[in-house]
């Protein structure tokens, strides 16, 4: 009962004109940034950030979110129709999708990718509403070391997952712990690093970093090497899935629903690697698995009903927990901070308009995107064919009003200039980016937890193992640090790290 | 020529050992305070301090241990200038964009990148050019009432 009434009050938020209009934006926002490659969710949802300051917190935050799964949708049909995923996450859907959009099935492909997608993105928000609150509620038991050790296991899930070497991983991570600091003291009120200049007063700002890091840099690549497009030629009809496709895609997209949200729980580049996962789990329990990659409906369906019921499983860590499962999220949490809110344990008790508006605003921004996909795919294959020495330019012009029009200043511009610098020569040395903004976005949150500690303990750092909670994070931890050197478990994480590689987390 | 993956490690670790010890450094100016009471300076003193004893380690292994062969740093001969160019374009934009305004610094900065990066023909630069610096502007000043410069000119 108590669940109807708040899906009501959900429901009550998400009525609203402005609301609708809001998630339809996002929605049809994200799945443009999705067709186009080259301009990720992680890169957008930065560059509409400052807009939504004028929102009201629960608009934006549904504006934003509609980008993060409407960018999952969008990745799919480029997948498809051209074989160049528009996001990492639908790499695996040009696998089969393109082979059926050559034999004349493409449009059975990109239908079936809609509705496994819309069926995937309804159980996950069914998840989230069954486990967010009782999670939340566990939280509240935690206090200052209960948060550092879940903040640092949080930090080493996504190095362990991260491409390439631990140790780099681990580096990158203390970098942004470091630039972190910058700023002022939250405890003694102490300037750190500012060098006297206002601006980094309030310390080094997410979006300047993300949109150096991820949109500057992602632009400069493409620049040194011109992206390659194919021209569309295909006509795409019958985008409703017939009788036989049905059969063939139910079971691959109910387990790449649930496979993807529980995945989507965990740090890292969760739809990426639900979408592999699911695709390597249907390929095993196929009765031919030899003819997957050569166009079969089940290696389409299973993949995208996967990557986006991960996109529903990331919000609980940062619903419950305030912690981001990866930069999306981290930006949103960032949406969520500016906006004067904290997202964590008591979310759910304190601003339950907050979550259940979310909630019930991913359900409508489902549907809505079940509608507008199937009758927009002309006009995103027409977009298909703009050419990236036109679109670049507006993609940089998009950067430099974005983060300008945060507090209105050139120092947080070339501040992402110079994060865009680090991008691209980090991506040549093979540095991971995702743990450098992790831990720059709970880097201070980790500092107060971490002395709070300290000063209960009377300097004591035995007080991490001497509260079970605690001990478990720190546990879990030691383990994942450990456990490459252990060579099954290395093995395996080897596997990983080649699903995910050359991810934006 | 093409490097391998310890000669990039071996630059990464000199510049996490310059980082690291530049806050470690640093965090003695403000407080670092003790393991009772923790300090400003706390987190960044023991943080800069362990960044530079990982980078001893990556230092370390990248002289055991040669890697493979990674591609070359750009993967055309032009590449490079491609690259500075739109860096230094972006540097100029945010410097003309105060004295010129946004529309007009807009105007310039695709126009450059248009023309120079992927060199296009000059009407379709000026067409792409003045089209964006419009619909920018129609955007950003008149739809979502974004402060920008207005510059010498007025817009």
């Amino acid at each position: 009962m108590d669940l109807l009434n708040h899906m009501a009050l959900g429901a009550q938020v998400v009525f609203t004109p402005v609301n609708l209009l809001l998630c339809f934006l996002g929605v049809l926002l994200g799945t443009l940034v999705g067709v186009l490659p080259g301009l990720g969710p992680t890169a957008a949802i930065a560059l509409l950030l400052p807009n939504t300051f004028h929102l009201s917190p629960v608009g934006a935050i549904i504006m934003l979110a509609g980008i993060y799964y409407g960018a999952m949708y969008g990745g799919s049909t480029t997948s498809i129709l051209v074989n160049i995923p528009g996001e990492a996450a639908s790499v695996v859907t040009t696998l089969d999708g393109y082979q059926m959009a050559l034999k004349g099935r493409a449009g059975p492909a990109l239908g079936i990718a809609a509705f496994g997608s819309f069926i995937a993105g309804t159980i996950s928000v069914l998840g989230l509403m069954l486990v967010a609150p009782p999670l939340a509620q566990f939280a509240l038991a935690f206090g200052p070391p209960e948060y550092f050790s879940l903040m640092l296991m949080g930090i080493l899930i996504l190095i362990y997952l991260a491409s390439g070497s631990i140790l780099k991983a681990l580096m990158m991570a203390v970098l942004g712990l470091l630039i972190s600091t910058i700023g002022m003291d939250s405890i003694s009120g102490t300037q750190r690093l500012t060098f006297g200049m206002v601006e980094l007063s309030d310390g080094v700002g997410l979006i300047p970093v993300i949109m150096g890091l991820f949109g500057v840099a992602e632009v400069i690549s493409n620049v040194e090497q011109a992206i390659k497009q194919e021209i569309v030629t295909s006509k795409v009809r019958d985008l409703l899935p017939s009788l036989r496709d049905w059969k063939d895609s139910f079971l691959p997209i109910v387990r790449g629903s649930f496979l993807g949200f529980f995945i989507g729980v965990l740090p890292g580049p969760a739809p990426v690697i639900s979408a592999f996962s699911s695709y390597a789990l249907e390929k095993k329990l196929s009765r031919h698995p030899e003819k997957f990659g050569t166009g079969v409906i089940e290696g389409v369906a299973g993949p995208e009903a996967a990557n986006n019921s991960a996109t529903g499983g990331a919000f609980i860590p940062l619903f419950t927990l305030g912690i981001p499962a990866n930069s999306v999220i981290a930006i949103l949490l960032g949406a969520f901070m500016i906006h004067g809110i904290q997202p964590g344990p008591l979310l759910i008790s304190q601003h339950p308009q907050i979550f259940w508006g979310t909630v019930i605003s991913m359900y409508v921004g489902n549907m809505m995107l079940v509608i507008l996909n199937l009758p927009l795919i002309g006009l995103w294959v027409k977009l298909l064919r703009v050419p990236y020495p036109v679109l670049f330019p507006l993609i940089l012009v998009f950067c430099v009003v974005g983060v300008y029009s945060l507090n209105y200043s050139f120092v947080e511009v070339g501040l992402m200039i110079g994060f865009g610098v680090l991008g691209y020569i980090g991506r040549k040395f093979r540095l991971e980016m995702a743990p450098l903004v992790l831990a720059l976005v709970i880097g201070p949150m980790m500092e107060q937890n971490l002395r709070l500690s300290l000063v209960i303990s009377q300097g004591s750092p035995w007080i991490f193992l001497e509260h079970p909670i605690s001990a478990a994070f720190i546990a879990l931890s030691l383990f994942l640090l450990i456990s490459p050197l252990i060579p099954w478990i290395g093995g395996k994480r080897k596997q990983l790290q080649e699903k995910v590689e050359g991810e934006e987390v | 020529m093409p490097k391998t993956q310890s000669w990039y490690d071996r630059i990464a670790a000199l510049f996490f050992f310059g980082v690291g010890l530049f806050f470690a450094l640093y965090a003695r100016r403000v407080e670092i305070g003790t393991w009772n009471e923790p300090g400003p300076g706390f987190l960044p003193f023991w943080a800069g301090v362990t960044l530079c004893v990982m980078a001893v380690g990556l230092f370390v292994g990248s002289v055991r241990r040669a890697g493979p062969v990674l591609p070359r740093f750009f993967p055309q001969a032009d590449s490079w200038k491609r690259v500075v160019a739109t860096f230094v374009a972006m540097v100029v934009y945010a410097q003309i964009m105060n004295p010129l305004g946004f529309t007009i610094a807009t105007f310039v900065f695709v126009g450059f990148l248009v023309k120079f990066i992927f060199p296009q023909t000059w009407t379709r630069t000026v067409a792409v050019a003045v089209l964006s610096a419009l619909g920018a502007r129609l955007l950003f000043i008149n739809l979502l009432k974004t402060q920008l410069p207005h510059g010498f000119f007025g817009f």
